[in-house]
């Protein structure tokens, strides 16, 4: 897998380039293949060296900030001063960030490790100019963006004599901006084009601003006021056909409900169809106005209530209703299936059809009535939404405090 | 953090799931040409319940605080929800027994006496308690304070523990 991101970065284009950063999990890697940690890069070939030295030194990199020469300088105690002074020496050379110069590095290193007696002080004086030269190919400004290169990211001082490094310091090498981006794209390094990828970032941000302005915050505000657009009009609606229903039965039922069986055979077919229409209707109501009073806060809820706020006597209301036309249930059912006395297994015996229907009828008027009042306390206070409030205002309470620091803070 | 388009589409699954529950709460009576047709509305009902009840566990262990480990937290502020949604459930699956086998000889039987009479009651309300509850958890579940540390989350946590 290293050997074939490998062949793709040898394949790009010659302009120097950043190093990608490779995960720690290399770092293993490399040192057990071999036992000393610098010779290998002697002993490869050009091609494979440069890709080593890519990843030695991008290993290397999450330390460098910290304390490499003294971990160097642990690592091999026992080594000659001259070593030492060699090593600091190259550390920058590892810090390279063009390909190229990893290859002429890398050969300078063959030299200077296979042959122990050159002299490092003059390897650094040669190789100087060498990228005082590099340094100043790519002058990118045109990416001014976040994926660009800044300038005070390119290290370009790099006079300092060998003497003047001290082992606590921090070593620096010179680096260039380039052109490729390493992108990791399913658990490997892609070299991308910078200035596309500027594009697509800046794609990307447009679209986020779009969406960040459209919170899961919102669409649940939305949802929940969507809701009460319902709630208002089947109070409405539930309020209209309750009244329609009493008036129609009372009409069927003729004077002093005299005609009785009138009613039973022109209502047999609308009675269950209502009664299933009135509890969907009924369950809505009361959903939205428990939405509103914000039921499930009982003591803000019966507080309200104690008040006689509107609303809370309106939840009632329905509450109340919504029992009252489910016990009705069997009744409705009933009347269903109704059939004339006379037909045999007939569940209306006769005389029982008043006994039965007077009290159906009564429930019918107060649900109508009780429905009815709702709907006028809700009318009273249409906008009281506690849920709305108490759901979503505790938010508005954290951002003042926000809002306040930042105007300090401005 | 929770995706707003994940949970659009969360909200409107759990809005489906609420709306064909009260959908047969309302007009399963009066789909009983088979017994047949009643048996798969209650069965898709139930199924439904139990979607939805899985559908807000998920979201539950998808907010900050369940990650957190204050379970006891997400438990105290939506225990309504959980205990109503369970007893709601229960009394749907005996109501649907009780019904189907009464009505399985014959659907359009008159079948009811005072104990299917009261179950059927306690349901309904149960349905519309459920229906509440639940619509005002999944809305407040997507509130963006449950999906990150806030200083709003350490108050509630102490006065939990308080």
């Amino acid at each position: 897998m290293r050997a074939e991101s490998g062949l793709r970065l040898e394949a790009l284009p010659r302009p120097p380039r950043a190093l990608p950063p490779v995960p720690s999990a290399n770092q293993g890697d490399i040192p057990l293949s071999r036992p000393k940690r610098k010779k290998p890069k002697t002993k490869n070939t050009p091609g494979s060296a440069s890709l080593e030295g890519l990843v030695q030194a991008s290993v290397r990199r999450p330390s460098e900030g910290s304390e490499p020469p003294t971990k160097e300088s642990t690592e091999h105690p026992e080594e000659a001063p001259v070593q030492r002074r060699q090593k600091k020496t190259r550390l920058p050379l590892e810090l390279e960030t063009s390909l190229t110069q990893k290859k002429t590095s890398s050969s300078s290193l063959l030299r200077n490790e296979n042959g122990i007696d050159v002299e490092p002080a003059e390897e650094a004086v040669i190789q100087k100019p060498r990228r005082k030269t590099k340094k100043t190919q790519p002058a990118e400004l045109q990416y001014a963006n976040e994926l660009g290169v800044e300038d005070e990211d390119i290290i370009t001082d790099e006079q300092r004599g060998p003497e003047q490094q001290s082992i606590f310091t921090a070593p620096t090498g010179i680096s260039q901006p380039v052109g490729k981006v390493f992108v990791e794209k399913s658990r490997r390094f892609q070299a991308a084009d910078r200035s596309e990828l500027i594009k697509t970032t800046e794609n990307i941000e447009v679209s986020m601003d779009v969406k960040l302005s459209w919170t899961t915050r919102d669409v649940a505000l939305w949802v929940h006021r969507a809701f009460r657009m319902i709630g208002l009009f089947s109070h409405g609606f539930l309020a209209g056909c309750a009244v329609w229903n009493i008036v129609f039965i009372y009409i069927l039922a003729g004077d002093q409900l005299s005609n009785l069986s009138n009613l039973l055979q022109q209502y047999k077919t609308l009675a269950y169809p209502f009664q299933s229409l009135l509890y969907l209707l009924l369950a809505l109501s009361t959903i939205s106005t428990f939405d509103r009073i914000d039921f499930a806060k009982t003591s803000v809820a019966i507080r309200n209530f104690l008040a006689l706020d509107p609303t809370a006597l309106a939840s009632f209301l329905y509450f109340t209703a919504l029992i009252l036309s489910l016990s009705q249930q069997m009744t409705s059912d009933r009347i269903h299936l109704y059939t004339p006395s006379s037909v045999n297994g007939s569940l209306w015996a006769a005389g029982v059809e008043e006994q039965v229907l007077q009290p159906w009828i009564v429930v019918n008027l107060v649900v109508a009535l009780l429905v009815g009042l709702s709907w006028l306390f809700l009318s009273y206070t249409p906008g009281m939404d506690l849920s709305e409030e108490l759901m979503f205002s505790s938010d508005v309470e954290e951002y003042p405090e926000k809002d306040k620091g930042l105007k300090a803070s401005s | 953090m929770l995706q707003t388009s994940n949970y659009s589409l969360v909200l409107s699954l759990q809005f489906l799931l609420l709306s064909y529950d009260l959908f047969v709460n309302s007009f399963s009576e009066l789909l009983r040409m088979a017994p047949v047709i009643q048996l798969v509305l209650f069965i898709i009902q139930d199924i439904a319940i139990l979607f939805n009840i899985i559908i807000i566990f998920l979201m539950f262990f998808n907010t900050f605080v369940f990650q957190a480990g204050l379970v006891n937290l997400l438990f105290h502020k939506f225990k309504g929800t959980i205990i109503l949604t369970a007893v709601y459930f229960a009394l749907s699956i005996s109501l649907h027994v009780w019904v189907m086998n009464l009505r399985w000889k014959n659907s359009n039987r008159f079948v009811w006496t005072d104990g299917l009479q009261t179950l059927f009651v306690f349901q309904r309300l149960a349905a519309v308690f459920y229906c509440y509850f639940y619509k005002r958890t999944a809305v407040r579940l997507g509130d963006p304070r449950f999906y990150h540390d806030s200083l709003w989350l350490r108050k509630e946590f102490t006065q939990v523990q308080r």
